[in-house]
């Protein structure tokens, strides 16, 4: 039963993030400066979830992020899966609950969500992204990334619990 | 799930290289009207307008309560009748400002030739990727279609990237993808008005025509999508561009603080491409 709640839990903060990003949290206000919440979500699944549904939660959350950004849809969908799927893999090789290893694997997963993003685009299209702004996400990502886990864990165990 | 485990890079170079074929193909591809994405736009509709009201609230709650607490604390004999007089100022001063901007929007509704719905801006993108992009309050249940633009009094918007049932999204005229046909309104000089992120360019003006800082640009209406007349900006800088002239074009709201537009009940006489 418990992870049923924990899916709901996931499935929940992942719609509210997306709600909290394009209202108060929206680029279009912040600039580069705005937190990913959703990517940051995204990391803590990949780090953190026991929860078997947690991979279609990632690519939802995707899918979200390209629906209300009026992106081509499949490009966070599928960056934010492989971002999981990488996450997910390599959890077992390293101590998440470290928060140097939090605060480096939300620094590089933006990194890595970017790249994937970029290199997509590059592809067909002139979509210009400054590696500025990108290290720049990558560092409020983290700095916000932190406390927001320490919350979700506290939600977490709750479910668990 | 333990594959996953042994071999997460794998599973990422095969889902990158899965995402750029399908990103290809998408891109070749004309933009359908996507039932799921309509369901994401209604399915956040709800939340975002909540949001938009209660913040809404809010403020004016602040402006109207919070801010004289503090004239109570510095003088309690005059607090009362302050209170009074700055709330009926500022209500006044609201309602002037909405009764302006209603004046003018109806303004427009009668200027034009098409029907217009009237609609608030509710949210912004939540991807810096294309951040030129907001929601509004009203979908295809009022109307709206895909390609339909989008203005204020002050001009052109932009247009509807994706209708849900009651919200759409509108891709700026600010947007690296928005392209407006166009005319300088003082000599007729033909151009197109290209978004750069964080204003627009007005490109491929002829060499020998006549542009000056402080020119108003207007839409043609040869592009299919806007009609003509609409104000799009004010010229800001010119420069030589290989064989033409280009010039910076300043759109003259600011696209960033957008509350209220309006959306022109005119379909797009060509098929509407995303991208």
């Amino acid at each position: 039963m418990n992870r049923v709640y924990d899916i709901l839990l996931f499935a929940f903060l992942s719609f509210i993030f997306i709600i909290v990003q394009s209202t108060f949290f929206s680029p279009k206000n912040l600039g580069v400066f705005y937190p990913d919440l959703n990517l940051i979500l995204v990391v803590f699944l990949g780090l953190f979830s026991e929860a078997r549904g947690s991979a279609i939660i990632a690519l939802v959350n995707g899918f979200m992020m390209d629906v209300l950004s009026g992106n081509v849809i499949g490009l966070y969908s599928l960056s934010r899966l492989s971002l999981y799927l990488l996450l997910r893999g390599l959890s077992t090789h390293i101590y998440a609950r470290s928060r140097l290893t939090q605060a480096v694997a939300l620094f590089l997963s933006t990194l890595f969500s970017w790249g994937f993003i970029w290199i997509g685009l590059k592809i067909r299209t002139d979509f210009r992204i400054s590696f500025g702004d990108i290290m720049a996400q990558g560092l409020v990502n983290t700095l916000t990334g932190i406390p927001l886990f320490w919350i979700i864990h506290k939600l977490y165990a709750k479910v668990q619990g | 799930m333990s594959f996953l485990r042994r071999h997460p890079i794998l599973i990422s170079i095969v889902l990158f290289f899965f995402a750029t074929q399908f990103i290809s193909f998408r891109l070749e591809g004309k933009r359908e009207r996507d039932t799921f994405s309509g369901f994401i736009l209604t399915l956040t509709y709800y939340p975002q307008k909540l949001i938009f009201v209660l913040t809404g609230a809010i403020v004016g709650v602040w402006h109207n309560y919070i801010e004289l607490i503090g004239i109570r604390e510095e003088n309690e004999g005059l607090r009362n009748e302050i209170r009074k007089l700055r709330q009926e100022k500022f209500q006044l001063w609201e309602a002037e400002l909405q009764n302006e901007r209603l004046k003018k929007l109806l303004g427009l509704k009668e200027d034009t030739l098409y029907d217009v719905v009237s609609a608030n801006v509710i949210a912004g993108s939540p991807s810096i990727l294309r951040s030129q992009v907001v929601i509004i309050d009203k979908g295809s249940k009022d109307g709206i279609s895909e390609g339909m633009p989008v203005a204020t009094y002050e001009g052109i918007v932009g247009r509807i990237l994706l209708t849900g049932g009651k919200s759409s999204e509108v891709i700026l005229i600010t947007d690296e993808i928005s392209a407006v046909d166009a005319y300088i309104h003082r000599t007729r000089a033909r151009g197109i008005v290209k978004g750069t992120g964080d204003g627009c360019v007005m490109e491929y003006i002829e060499k020998k025509a006549d542009v000056s800082v402080g020119d108003k640009v207007i839409s043609s209406g040869r592009d299919g999508f806007f009609p003509e007349e609409v104000v799009i900006g004010t010229v800001v800088e010119t420069e030589a561009s290989g064989g033409f002239i280009r010039a910076r074009v300043s759109p003259d709201m600011d696209l960033n603080s957008l509350e209220e537009v309006v959306v022109i009940l005119k379909s797009p006489e060509k098929t509407v491409l995303n991208e």
